[in-house]
């Protein structure tokens, strides 16, 4: 094992530390919690219409997922266009 | 309008709208909260990986939720069918009332069927608003007094917290049904299912599973026998609305690493499409908090969320207004009105609609950067309700913070704030870390 990779491990004990109060603190103190209005509510949907085009590509980007990426963030609003 | 009379219920009234909603207070409205909760019983650590003391509290049974079916439902009135009296109380546990006078036991009215709520979301159009929804007047009084028609005398009841008062001359019964522009009567109430004891136990079971690092005042001072219930005020919308989404989608074509040893890296080259989305659909029974103060959702001073993740309740049970099924309970008064809640309803339309259009993108494995967003509503139905909580609340010496510890009244969802001991956590979350590390240090000198 070199040093460099030595240097990074040592940071996983403060990050536990921190993970388990984060984790405890929710568990306790339920702050992440609120009406699952997405799932729970009665919702008749038609079926879905769009249209996909491709208008290019990247090539040798280093993120796994688009920048911004929100598909599951259904409660962070963007641009509102009407 | 009136439900003392048995006779066939009048057509909901149409509401006019128009003019620029009021502004909200902050917390109401688009924002709160913005994080989509967890699915229910999970912990965003793996419970495998950590002390067999608090997997133990962790993995311990959460209170269980039932499931309530529909019943049919009949008739109702605030004087007893049979003998007339006013002494009318809910038999706990059921939808019935009974008359303590001669012990008979009746439903009160379906609501559902009455104002046929459950029908027509396919072509709902325009704003309707149930006559117990309409705008609050702003010089209405919170108190109202009734000459008791029994001896004369003057009986007033404070709207603010209870819809039911007692002449106490000759003892005769008075409920709150006329509605008057106070937003204290609403056009349909929900009785409690869930009875007290059971409430009880459901919270203590839930502080149960919560004990190791509770605030050690919390645990000396905690009687779950000191639960309220309390009928809190919502309304409840239907909707037809039309989204449309628009962003970019990234499919990934190739995936490679470049470079040596510590310079290793992962690259990759994906495709780019414009995407765009639309549905229509509809909602059904989606609950509002109309009260202020319980829709502002902030946890960082308040634990209202509490309360909002107790939500949905099976509000097709509902039954017509009738203030017999407050008795003994007390009750919290909308204030805020069909305009005002507007933007949050629109806001919870739109992540309703990101919510449908997700599998439909599923095939950008690099995930999808939703630009822009339009929202088309075509028609809304508003509906006050008052659905039954059980609510145990313990405020926080120092900082002041009211937790909360609800009970849904019908489904038994029980959810909770217990204030943390931080001093017993940070020591805990410290030993753990020290622990790991030690095992890092051990593993890298060993390598070596």
């Amino acid at each position: 094992m070199s040093d460099d990779n030595g240097a990074w491990l040592l940071a996983l004990g403060p990050a536990g530390a921190a993970a388990l109060y984060w984790a405890i603190y929710r568990y306790y103190r339920n702050t992440d919690k609120s009406h699952a209005f997405e799932r729970e509510t009665a919702v008749d949907a038609k079926p879905v219409t769009g249209s996909d085009r491709q208008t290019g590509d990247v090539k040798g980007v280093r993120n796994s997922r688009i920048s911004g990426d929100n598909v599951k963030a259904y409660r962070q609003r963007v641009k509102r266009v009407s | 309008m009136s439900n003392k009379t048995g006779s066939t219920p009048p057509p909901l009234p149409f509401g006019g709208t128009g003019g620029t909603p009021p502004p909200l207070p902050p917390g109401i409205g688009p924002g709160s909260p913005q994080d989509v909760p967890p699915e229910p019983g999970t912990f965003p650590v793996d419970p495998a990986t950590l002390p067999k003391a608090i997997r133990d509290e962790v993995l311990a049974p959460d209170p269980v939720a039932i499931d309530t079916a529909s019943e049919e439902l009949k008739d109702g009135q605030n004087h007893c069918p049979k003998c007339g009296a006013t002494d009318i109380r809910q038999r706990p546990g059921t939808d019935l009332l009974i008359c303590l006078y001669c012990r008979n036991e009746w439903h009160g009215e379906g609501v559902e069927e009455a104002f046929g709520l459950g029908e027509g979301l396919d072509t709902l159009s325009g704003t309707i608003v149930a006559s117990g929804a309409q705008a609050i007047a702003a010089d209405a009084s919170h108190l109202m007094s009734f000459k008791c028609t029994g001896c004369g005398a003057e009986v007033t009841v404070n709207t603010e917290s209870n819809m039911t008062a007692r002449c106490h001359w000759c003892r005769h019964v008075f409920g709150v049904n006329e509605q008057v522009a106070n937003g204290a009567v609403p056009d349909a109430v929900l009785p409690f299912r869930i009875k007290k004891d059971d409430a009880v136990a459901r919270i203590r079971q839930f502080v149960g599973k919560r004990r190791m690092f509770a605030l050690k005042e919390f645990k000396e001072q905690f009687t779950p026998e000191n639960v309220v219930g309390v009928y809190m005020p919502y309304m409840i919308v239907d909707g037809r609305a039309s989204a449309e989404v628009s962003g970019h989608g990234e499919i990934k074509t190739r995936e490679y690493t470049r470079g040596t040893g510590n310079n290793k890296k992962t690259y990759y080259d994906a495709d780019v499409y414009a995407v765009r989305r639309a549905v229509d659909f509809t909602v059904d029974d989606l609950p509002l908090e109309s009260s202020r103060e319980r829709s502002k959702l902030d946890t960082k001073v308040n634990t209202n969320n509490i309360i909002n993740t107790i939500l949905p309740f099976d509000t097709k049970n509902a039954v017509k207004w009738n203030a017999s099924y407050l008795s003994g309970f007390s009750s919290e008064k909308r204030d805020t009105d069909v305009e005002a809640l507007r933007p949050r309803l629109e806001d919870q339309l739109l992540s309703i609609a990101r919510h449908q259009v997700e599998p439909s993108v599923s095939r950008y494995d690099r995930g999808v950067r939703w630009e822009e967003e339009s929202l088309d509503v075509h028609g809304t139905r508003w509906v006050a309700m008052y659905l039954p909580v059980w609510l145990y609340s313990y405020q926080q010496p120092g900082s002041g913070m009211l937790h909360y510890i609800a009970v849904n009244g019908r489904t038994g969802e029980t959810m909770g704030s217990v204030p943390v001991q931080h001093w017993k956590l940070l020591l805990a979350a410290l030993t753990t870390g020290t622990f790991i590390e030690a095992i890092v240090i051990a593993l890298l000198l060993g390598s070596n």
